[in-house]
């Protein structure tokens, strides 16, 4: 057992020497050997099973498990994100005596940030539930809560300032997908909402650089929206004449419904 | 008979009337075994039901004492049942000569050795440890209790084997280990689906939903129920459980039209006496409400007995009512602890945007143009950059369709739109469309199960009735036939 887990801490460190050199390919491989590796321990989950260094392993295995995840947000894949945090939760769920990690908020905080992002709203919320309530003080999960709480309300300002207080710096990548998401919203909410705008002011509000992207933005995404005179003016669907035809055939279903229940009435 | 000169006595001497008490509570258990008996030779289970209701009636009167005697008249004594269960029951030496003298003067205790006989009895020693709080005994009662159980197969068990389940289940609960036996719930559900034992499934599966609800997992909990075989509810409780569980499940998941008539149905057919449960289904079912954006009328709180539970909850649809969120943050801080013990506080904190919505509701339909620095001073929005956040909250509300309203961004205002007239809209149209079906529906459902009155087919018409029947509908054929040859 002790050579197998030697083994395995060895290879470990080369990965995070890897890591800190930002050698991702390597990081790579090591860590699908790795994981081969793992499964050759009983002691971790699903078997559990009780041996004499399980604490060493469980403690190893947590270890790598929690690189692997910050490991797939750096090379950007939300996939290998997905399973690596799955693999990594019966750690933290039901191995409690181990002694508690010092990623394990981060880790839960990105998560939630993901299923956000992905606009995963009710596993966001099953994943909430999940916490025990002291664990909303922590600032990662706070902020991942005030984030959706912010995004549902609309106040989507609030959104994009959270990105200059982020409490970790693996979460800039989720932050960045998410104000792409957060100018769409704001987008389609202004084009109900104002007649026409600015260009300064639409610019600033769709958080463009210079009036080319926007120019750019809007032949690209929003082609009913028309640019004219310094003015953004967003083509609303004519709703000045009211709809003047009757709806014939839902009319004629509900009246003949009414006659056959009627006829049915003894 | 020396029985029934005890039972008549009015000795005002304790021991006396309590042993004599104790003889009718003893007479009671000796009927329902009686009837167990019956039920597992007929093979009835009606039988079996019925002995466990009458049961649950005596619940209050069970003492060791008449335990200990109902156990050696119904067991073999000595028998490793015998035993077993009687260790649980701390012996009353006094009361005990007394009873067992009296009984064992007028009749040979008959021995049964039927399976039945035995899971009653651990059945009623679980109850009476229950209900004197002795837990860690239930809890080991209740796991040999189970354990007799797998290896019996008949439908009559069935019954007191669901109530078994629950029980050991509660008794877990009380101590604080449930997550011990949920796989042991689990094998129970597959055991008892194997067997087409319905009522065990639906305990089980209430029972297992429980388990999984206790500690948050509403993941698994879902998973489970949506693979779980489903059929027509057995007994009325366990319907309304499983209502509650899978309400609860709905809400979390933000499904909150489906969770809302899941918790409603729940709470109208529970029974009248099942406060605590109705209790909890009417403040999921305000929260869900409240969530939808409707608020529940005042005399959901007014229900009798559950004024008081349901105080904080009256509080918090005011200030949702009324939109304020100063005042919802204040409700929400001060009973903070009810709702953490109800684990309702995540749903409060989605609340806030609901709040915002109604606030913004009520000055779009009272200004006709109001600035966005006021709208922001009226929601009373905390943050640093009040009036942005002001501008984007409005302009999604009104891409959601939750007011009429346009901005002018320049002049930084809110210019809300007039409400149009509408009856000449197709809005009550549909309204009226949908409380109709309503009513053909019920109408159609009451003629389904309309019954003719019990006697109708005994009555026999008597000769002289058919004939004047038959005089009066002729006569009516003509009569028609005459006014059609008017009209015309």
């Amino acid at each position: 057992m002790d050579s197998k887990i030697t083994e395995v801490s060895q290879m470990f460190d080369r990965f995070q020497a890897s890591f800190m050199r930002k050698d991702y390919d390597t990081c790579d491989r090591l860590l699908s050997q790795l994981k081969v590796l793992l499964t050759e321990f009983k002691s971790l989950p699903p078997l559990f099973q009780e041996t004499p260094n399980n604490i060493r392993e469980l403690t190893l295995a947590r270890h790598i498990y929690e690189y692997a995840v910050i490991l797939s947000v750096k090379i950007e894949d939300q996939d290998a994100f997905e399973r690596d945090f799955f693999q990594l939760k019966p750690y933290y769920t039901d191995a409690r005596r181990l002694p508690p990690s010092a990623e394990e908020y981060p880790i839960l905080g990105l998560n939630l940030l993901r299923l956000l992002v992905q606009n995963r709203i009710a596993e966001f919320h099953t994943e909430l539930e999940l916490l025990p309530p002291n664990a909303l003080e922590n600032p990662c999960i706070k902020h991942a809560v005030e984030l959706e709480q912010s995004f549902m309300e609309g106040a989507y300002n609030c959104v994009l300032s959270a990105r200059q207080t982020v409490p970790h710096e693996t979460y800039v990548y989720f932050m960045d997908l998410l104000a792409k998401t957060v100018r769409d919203e704001i987008a389609g909410c202004s084009e109900k909402t104002y007649d026409s705008l600015s260009i300064k002011d639409a610019r600033q509000m769709l958080l463009f650089s210079s009036d080319q992207e926007l120019s750019e933005y809007i032949k690209e995404e929003r082609t009913e929206w028309e640019i004219k005179n310094g003015f953004v003016f967003f083509q609303r669907s004519k709703e000045s004449t009211p709809c003047k035809e009757i709806p014939s055939l839902q009319l004629i279903n509900q009246t003949l419904s009414y006659a056959r229940e009627l006829e049915r009435i003894v | 008979m020396t029985q029934d000169v005890e039972m008549h006595e009015q000795h005002p001497a304790p021991s006396n009337s309590y042993s004599s008490d104790s003889l009718s509570t003893l007479q009671h258990l000796k009927d329902i075994a009686a009837l167990i008996e019956t039920g597992a030779f007929s093979r009835e289970v009606r039988r079996v039901v019925r002995a466990v209701r009458w049961t649950i009636q005596l619940r209050k009167k069970l003492n060791d004492s008449v335990l200990s005697a109902f156990l050696n008249y119904v067991l073999v004594p000595g028998s490793e049942v015998n035993s077993r269960l009687s260790s649980y029951i701390t012996k009353d030496d006094e009361h005990d000569m007394e009873v067992d003298s009296a009984t064992s003067a007028n009749q040979a205790p008959a021995k049964h050795s039927l399976p039945e006989i035995e899971i009653y009895c651990y059945l009623l020693v679980l109850i009476f440890l229950l209900d004197k709080k002795r837990y860690a005994e239930a809890k080991a009662c209740s796991s040999a209790s189970i354990a007799r159980l797998k290896n019996l197969n008949r439908r009559t068990v069935d019954v007191l084997a669901s109530r078994l389940y629950f029980y050991y289940s509660l008794s877990y609960e009380l101590t604080g280990d449930l997550a011990e036996i949920r796989g042991n719930l689990l094998s129970f559900h597959r055991t008892a689906t194997l067997r087409h034992d319905e009522l065990g499934q639906e305990t089980l599966l209430n029972l297992l939903l429980r388990n999984y609800l206790h500690y948050n997992l509403y993941d698994q909990a879902e998973k489970l129920r949506s693979k779980a075989p489903r059929f027509e509810a057995h007994s009325n409780q366990q319907f309304c459980r499983y209502l509650f569980y899978l309400g609860k499940i709905r809400t979390i998941q933000l499904e909150y039209t489906d969770a809302k008539e899941s918790l409603l149905q729940a709470a109208r057919k529970a029974p009248r006496s099942a406060f605590g449960f109705r209790i909890q289904c009417n403040k999921w079912a305000v929260i869900v409400r409240l969530l939808l954006g409707e608020i529940p009328e005042r005399t959901v709180f007014m229900q009798k007995g559950m004024e008081k539970a349901l105080r904080p909850y009256f509080e918090l649809t005011n200030a949702v009512r009324i939109g304020d969120l100063g005042l919802f943050k204040t409700v929400a801080e001060k009973f903070a602890s009810t709702f953490s013990s109800d684990r309702t506080n995540n749903l409060i904190v989605r609340l806030r945007h609901n709040v915002i919505r109604t606030g913004l509701r009520n000055i779009s339909i009272s200004y006709s143009k109001i600035s966005l620095t006021d709208v922001a001073k009226k929601l009373s929005l905390d943050s640093p950059n009040p009036v942005a956040d002001a501008e984007s909250i409005v302009s999604k509300a009104i891409r959601d369709g939750a007011i009429e309203a346009t901005l002018d961004h320049a002049n930084g205002w809110m210019v809300s739109k007039e409400t149009g007239d509408i009856y000449s809209t197709n809005e009550p149209q549909i309204a009226f469309n949908s409380r109709i079906t309503f009513c053909l529906n019920m109408h159609n459902e009451a003629v389904r199960t309309l019954r003719f009155p019990p006697n109708s087919h005994k009555e026999k018409e008597s000769a002289e009735k058919r004939r004047e029947r038959h005089q009066q509908e002729q006569e009516l054929a003509k009569h028609i036939a005459e006014e059609d040859e008017d009209e015309f």
